[in-house]
Formats: C-alpha cells, structure tokens, sequence
C-alpha cells in the first residue's frame, strides 16, 4: 500500500513536473543562423505540440511554418549550469492567439524578421521560447521574443517563473484555507446533524425491539 | 473566436472564484465575530444578545471596504493578461 502510494506520487509529480516543464518560459542563449518556412502536414501524433493557424487566418489541415534556426550554448539543470559547448537547435514561431498556452502572442511575423535580422550578423541573442524538441515526432519549442546580449556569458533570472510558483504556492495555501473553513463551517455541522439523528433512529429501533422481544417473552414458558 | 472563447469563460472562471472568496471572507468574519462575542461574555449574555451583536457585525462587514475588493478578483487577471500582451508583442 506505501509502495502504491510512493509511485503514485511520484507519478504526479513527473506529470505535473513536465506539463509546467513544456508550457513555462525557458531561455537559450543562441546565435540565430538563419530562417526559413516550410509546409507542414500535422499528424495525430504530433498536432498537440503545434499551435493554431495565425490569429485571424483560417485553420486547413495543412500550412506553412515559420521556423528560426540557432546555434546554441548548451546547458545542464534546465539552463542554470552553462556549458562551453554549443549544438544546433531549430524554434517553431507560431502565434498562439487568446486561449493556450496563454502567451498571447500574436507577432510571430514580427519576431521573424527580427530573427532574419539578426541571421545577417554575428551577434549573440536570448531566445524565449516554451516547448519541447523532439525529433522522432518532428516537434520544435516555439520562441516567443528575441533579444540581442553583448555575450554568451549573461546570466539569466527567471523573474516570471518566480512569480508564477510563488504565485501557486499562496494558491494552494489559500485553497486549503477555503477548504478546511467550508469543512469546519458547512460539512461537519451536517454530518453532526446526520449523525445525531442516526443515533435516534437507532435508539428507538432498540427500543421498539425491546417492547417487541418483550411482547414474545410473554408467549414463552416461564422458567 | 479565441477572443470570445478567452472572454466567456474566463468570466465564468472568475466568477467562480469571486464567488467562493466572498463567501469564504464572510465566513471567517462570521466565525471571528462569534469568537469576540464567547471570550467577552463567558457566561453566554442576556438572551439574544449574541444573535444582534453578530448579525450587526455582518451589517458592518457588508458596508466595509473589504467585500468590495474581492472584486480585484476580476480586474488583476484582467490587467495581467493586459500586460503580457503588451510585453510580448510590443518591438
């Protein structure tokens, strides 16, 4: 039983871990090499891990997709440690309109001709990009903004990551609250009620039991 | 249509929200008041006394500032979305 607790936890948490993982901001820092658009049939596989067509365009099972290719400074721990080493990496640039995951952005023409300009020169960018990149299924991270930096050497803080689970910690801690006043409040007052008057019935079956027991005692021989 | 989508139910969402602080504040604030009222009077007051005391306490709680900012529920999130806009697509 502890055991399928353990791994039902741990699931949870890989779960959890990787769905913030893929849609939170992450930054590269790359040197933009050069752009390019191709047409793009989505499968079933695949199609969750692209946004929709441009806001305001139509959606057809087929369209072109913008694409920013980088040479990029690898990392290890998500980023936090840098490497001297540096490895091809390829961003999708697609709007991802009002609904998900909640970027609102909608200049992905924009960002590509930033992107084009910086492929002219030599300069070193940070990319914010969320997603993942996984080549057997052909899926790219999409870059939300570019900024140019003197040097790879910069250290990056994630202000709006802080935030953001700063911001679910109190969440959490808040709902609790809520839920345990709704519980002290509303639900166990009731089950107190439910409880008292569960007594009662089982009092007075007893005790119609009793006169009944006792009606047929009155049948049987005296001993 | 993502924009009406974004507006309808987030609407709802919000409301959901706004509605279950405002009965969790009112709660707490309820519980308080009948907190005050047992530490003051041990011996449980005149009959009725509690009944007034917390039911004015309500009365001034309602007319407060307090329930008022619950409405913040629906204008951060608002000014937020507002904001990553701006952030993200401004050049």
């Amino acid at each position: 039983m502890q055991r399928f607790k353990t791994i039902l936890r741990v699931t949870a948490f890989l779960v959890i871990g990787s769905f913030f993982h893929y849609v939170l901001p992450q930054h590269d820092v790359v040197k933009v090499t050069s752009t390019e658009i191709i047409r793009t049939d989505f499968s079933s596989l695949n199609r969750i891990f692209y946004a929709q067509a441009d806001s305001g365009a139509s959606e057809q099972p087929t369209r072109d997709l913008r694409l920013i290719n980088t040479q990029k400074q690898k990392t290890f721990l998500l980023g936090f440690l840098p490497r001297d080493t540096s490895g091809v990496m390829v961003y999708r640039n697609e709007d991802t309109g009002w609904i998900w995951p909640p970027y609102f952005k909608f200049d992905s023409s924009d960002l590509q001709a930033e992107a084009a300009n910086l492929a002219r020169g030599d300069e070193w960018a940070v990319v914010t990009h969320y997603g993942w990149r996984i080549r057997w299924a052909s899926i790219y991270p999409n870059a939300v903004g570019v900024r140019t930096i003197s040097g790879p050497e910069v250290t990056i803080i994630p202000w709006f990551n802080i935030f953001f689970f700063v911001f679910l910690m109190v969440a959490l801690v808040f709902i609790r609250a809520m839920w345990r006043q709704f519980r002290e409040r509303s639900v166990d007052p009731l089950l107190d009620a439910a409880g008292h008057e569960f007594d009662e019935v089982q009092a007075s079956v007893a005790a119609r039991k009793g006169r009944l027991s006792r009606w047929i005692d009155t049948w049987r021989s005296k001993k | 249509m993502g924009f009406i989508k974004l507006v309808v139910f987030g609407f709802i969402g919000l409301s959901i929200i706004y509605l279950s602080v405002s009965v969790y504040s009112r709660s707490v604030r309820k519980e308080r008041l009948e907190d005050r009222f047992d530490t003051e009077n041990p011996d449980g007051g005149t009959p009725g006394a509690r009944e007034t005391f917390i039911t004015e306490g309500m009365v001034a709680y309602n007319s407060s500032i307090r329930p008022k900012l619950i409405g913040l529920v629906y204008v951060v999130p608002t000014v937020v979305i507002g904001a990553i806009i701006y952030t993200i697509n401004a050049n």
